[in-house]
């Protein structure tokens, strides 16, 4: 009953890594591997926006028939991550620590409060209303997910 | 289905703000008491002084943060949004501002009928809480350990204002119970049954989430909060009934639970993959410590009769889990959350087209690193102003009242940063809405 909460819920945890890889290596000042790190960040981020925007909510949504619950919330909320998420990688590209701090800190705290209404509240909504559908959805999410590490998404 | 639709409106900045603004003045309060009556108030736990100073803290600082935190916290956590959010943070705010102040009054004697509306204010405006919060989360499924906690939090709170109102119902006059078994009681379901419980509730989600740590053990996360209110239910039926035998165990139990919390939290920190160790990080820190601490004096006045003797020692626990504890974390928090909510509702002002300056633009680090520098100094003080009133009682109580006047001036320079950057975002407006 909690199969698409554990497999995304995984999935934000394995963000939050990429995201502490791309701190420690600005802490060090190594800003070659942080800008690399910061791009498996970036992609792992994007390909789950991109997995829930194209498939998880959609179905959401046409099985409650709730087209401006939660869901829309939450890609209002994936909307901002994307806007910070291209101000972390200014202050980056200029090699500005403490823009690229302040920047990653505002990223983490709003990054991680929508994790905590998804994994929740709508995660385990979707358990309910999608339990007959998971033999197709969760490959498919999977398969989604997995991607990034394949290329980044369009 | 009620969290699906209660996702669609975040509760007002003002609604949390209010409770941030006011909890730093009754610290400032209680710095001005410890001057106002000197080393007297360390005489006992019992002095009308230290029992306001008590209050002036718990249901001043604390209960302030507490209930302005839940507003936010709820909302993001369980899906559960307070039902006219602006009204219940005025109306809440209001009565437990008026009663907190005349509970302190009603421990120091002053006007008659001080304890009477104290009971009133506070009593009803914890009730009103209770009820909004009750309702906002009525319904929600426990789908995680925290919305449980979150509720059986809620549940400790009002256990604690029912025998708090029962008790000043005793001391006015118009009860005849056993005032200091009820007292232990009320002590036990506040700082454990609430503050500990709505600590640890939000400290399994905070702790791994932005300190970067693995998450609490099962054990912890799947027991804790359950088995929290069930210990200290058994514990308060035996301290009413005199139960001497089952007492010690039990009482042991109790402060077992927030060593098990403390500890977990520590152990945890210790494995943080954060690279840099913040102000945040170490106000935590430092208050795990001191909760370890004071259970370890607990327990060793419980062994050495040599320590229970010494009539300074509930003191120095007071100012542990007091100063230490909870104060600590409380004001590790206020530095996230405040920038945080200025960050976001500037962001949303701003429609997207404007960015809002970063959160660490909101309050400079070094304005933080140096406030919370001033808390370590006042709560330093304060142990040692328990130990040895004498000497330490007075630059304690300045400590106190300068490390607290310092946070409210660091949450003032968050609001005027606020209005600051509302103007710019309002004189863009007409340019956004052309272009």
């Amino acid at each position: 009953m909690h199969e698409i909460t554990d497999l995304m819920s995984r999935n934000h945890r394995s963000c939050d890594d990429h995201l502490v890889a791309v701190e420690q290596a600005v802490t060090r000042g190594s800003w070659e591997e942080a800008t690399t790190a910061f791009g498996r960040f970036r992609d792992a981020l994007l390909y789950h926006f991109a997995a829930e925007e194209s498939l998880l909510f959609p179905l959401f949504e046409q099985s409650t028939g709730i087209f401006r619950g939660p869901t829309q919330v939450m890609r209002g909320e994936h909307l901002q991550l994307r806007q910070l998420l291209a101000a972390a990688e200014s202050a980056l590209a200029e090699k500005d620590a403490d823009d690229y701090a302040g920047t990653a800190e505002t990223l983490l705290i709003m990054m991680q409060q929508h994790n905590v209404k998804e994994e929740n509240v709508l995660y385990p909504m979707c358990d309910q209303q999608l339990a007959d559908r998971l033999a197709e959805l969760l490959p498919e999410l999977r398969r989604q997910l997995e991607e990034h590490q394949e290329g980044p998404p369009s | 289905m009620q969290a699906l639709l209660s996702f669609e409106q975040a509760p007002p900045l003002s609604a949390p703000l209010r409770f941030f603004l006011s909890a730093p003045l009754f610290a400032v309060l209680a710095g001005l008491l410890l001057l106002w009556s000197g080393p007297e108030l360390f005489a006992s736990r019992w002095t009308p002084a230290a029992l306001a100073l008590t209050h002036l803290i718990s249901a001043g600082f604390m209960l302030q943060v507490m209930i302005g935190a839940l507003f936010q916290i709820l909302p993001v956590v369980a899906g559960a949004n307070l039902a006219r959010p602006r009204l219940v943070a005025k109306l809440v705010h209001s009565t437990t501002v008026l009663g907190t102040l005349l509970l302190a009054a009603g421990f120091l004697g002053r006007p008659p009928l001080a304890f009477e509306l104290a009971v009133f204010f506070l009593a009803g405006g914890l009730a009103l809480f209770v009820v909004a919060a009750g309702r906002a989360l009525y319904g929600v499924p426990s789908t995680s350990p925290t919305i449980r906690g979150l509720k059986l939090a809620l549940f400790g709170l009002a256990v604690t204002v029912l025998i708090g109102a029962l008790l000043a119902a005793t001391i006015g006059g118009w009860l005849a119970l056993p005032v200091v078994k009820m007292t232990s009681v009320h002590f036990g379901w506040g700082f454990v049954g609430w503050g500990v419980v709505l600590l640890a509730a939000v400290a399994l989600v905070v702790v791994p989430m932005f300190q970067m740590t693995p998450p609490y053990p099962p054990w912890f996360s799947r027991h804790f909060c359950r088995a929290t209110p069930i210990v200290l239910s058994v514990w308060s039926i035996a301290e009413m009934a005199d139960h001497q035998a089952s007492l010690a165990w039990l009482s042991g139990a109790v402060v077992l639970v927030a060593v098990a919390f403390a500890g977990a939290t520590l152990s945890l920190q210790r494995r943080s993959k954060r690279a840099r160790f913040d102000a945040t990080q170490r106000l935590w820190c430092v208050a795990m410590l001191c909760v370890l601490a004071a259970c370890l004096l607990w327990l060793l006045a419980a062994v050495l009769p040599g320590l229970a003797e010494w009539p300074q020692w509930p003191l120095l626990f007071g100012v542990l889990i007091l100063s230490g504890g909870f104060m600590s974390v409380m004001i590790g928090m206020l530095y996230k959350i405040v920038p945080f909510l200025i960050w976001l509702h500037l962001q949303n002002l701003g429609g997207g087209r404007v960015m809002a300056p970063n959160m660490n633009k909101v309050i400079a680090g070094q304005r933080i690193d140096r406030q919370t520098l001033a808390h370590f100094a006042s709560l330093a003080l304060l142990l040692a102003a328990s130990a040895w009133p004498e000497w330490f009682t007075y630059p304690a109580g300045i400590a106190l009242l300068m490390a607290n006047a310092w946070l409210l001036l660091n949450l003032l320079a968050a609001v005027a940063f606020y209005r600051q950057q509302r103007s710019k975002i309002e004189a863009l407006r007409p340019a956004m809405v052309s272009g």
